[in-house]
């Protein structure tokens, strides 16, 4: 948390919100309801479109995504992208351990398939009215605070 | 056409706004529980805030029904408290929600790459052996 954050959390919250609801509601984002951004979903569709038109599966894809797949994730690889090269921050880093990472994007990505959305999406449903979308923003809250004490138990042993 | 082109653009937008401000949608909540710090944990309250208020004003706009969902039944219920809570579970130890770690990787930090990796194999996974095992076993 060092260095100097041009952009605040706040109102980069503030325009994520106003993105994901205008991309529902005006840029035929849906359906489902309340998909405007989804990282896990969004993925899931890039994936599985591709892998139905290159190897012929039959894999789900969201409505949304039928004809031509929603490219938020690459869309975001990109803007991250430039922002890290034009201020500096882009660097190679040696990672801890690759193998337990990999397997971490396996179950977040199951779990969040279970749930119907990634952090973001689960707290867009909520904010749409969703009474299923408030229960996965609760179960996910309770994770993360369970997950945080559990970190902090290990950093204490 | 249309969600393809507008996802891209806005993802852009997105991913340069998370890369400056350190974005996490996980990470607000994890860093008031260890050292009360609210920087990211304001920056979720206003997203949540900010959608909450624009969801009415946009059908205001469009003049269209609020927006329908189907009643959930127990079985849901269930499903979604459990990955719900993993999602924020495994993003914890993780280090950074899904969101997060693209932005990571795309400012070269390996292990998110991993992730990326692990995390398109595990869409696969789901639709090709989890979903029908759920739907064979579940009523």
């Amino acid at each position: 948390m060092t260095g100097t954050r041009p952009v605040s959390a706040v109102p980069m919250g503030i325009i994520a919100g106003i993105l994901a609801v205008a991309a529902g509601s005006f840029f035929d984002v849906r359906p489902p309801e309340a998909y405007g951004v989804c990282m896990a979903c969004h993925a899931r569709d890039l994936v599985n479109w591709t892998l139905n038109g290159v190897v012929r599966t039959h894999l789900d894809v969201a409505p949304a995504s039928l004809f031509f797949p929603v490219l938020t994730p690459i869309g975001v690889l990109i803007g991250a992208l430039i922002a890290s090269k034009t201020s500096g921050e882009f660097r190679w880093q040696k990672p801890d351990s690759s193998v337990k990472a990999f397997l971490y994007g396996i179950f977040v990505m199951n779990f969040a398939l279970l749930a119907g959305g990634c952090s973001i999406r689960l707290l867009l449903r909520t904010a749409a009215g969703e009474a299923l979308g408030l229960i996965g923003f609760g179960g996910m809250v309770i994770g993360v605070v369970l997950g945080t004490f559990w970190l902090r138990w290990r950093a204490t042993q | 056409m249309t969600a393809a082109i507008s996802t891209f653009i806005i993802g852009i937008i997105l991913g340069y706004l998370g890369q400056r401000s350190r974005m996490c949608f996980v990470g607000g909540i994890r860093d008031f529980v260890l050292v009360r710090d609210t920087y990211l944990l304001r920056g979720l309250i206003a997203f949540g805030l900010t959608a909450w208020l624009t969801f009415p004003m946009t059908g205001l706009i469009l003049g269209s029904r609020p927006l329908s969902f189907t009643n959930p039944d127990g079985v849901a219920v269930l499903l979604t408290i459990f990955g719900g809570f993993g999602v924020g579970y495994v993003s914890t130890l993780a280090n950074g929600c899904p969101f997060r770690q693209h932005v990571l990787a795309a400012q070269g930090v390996r292990s998110s790459i991993a992730y990326l990796a692990g995390f398109l194999a595990g869409a696969v996974i789901f639709h090709s052996w989890i979903e029908p095992l759920l739907l064979r076993f579940l009523p």
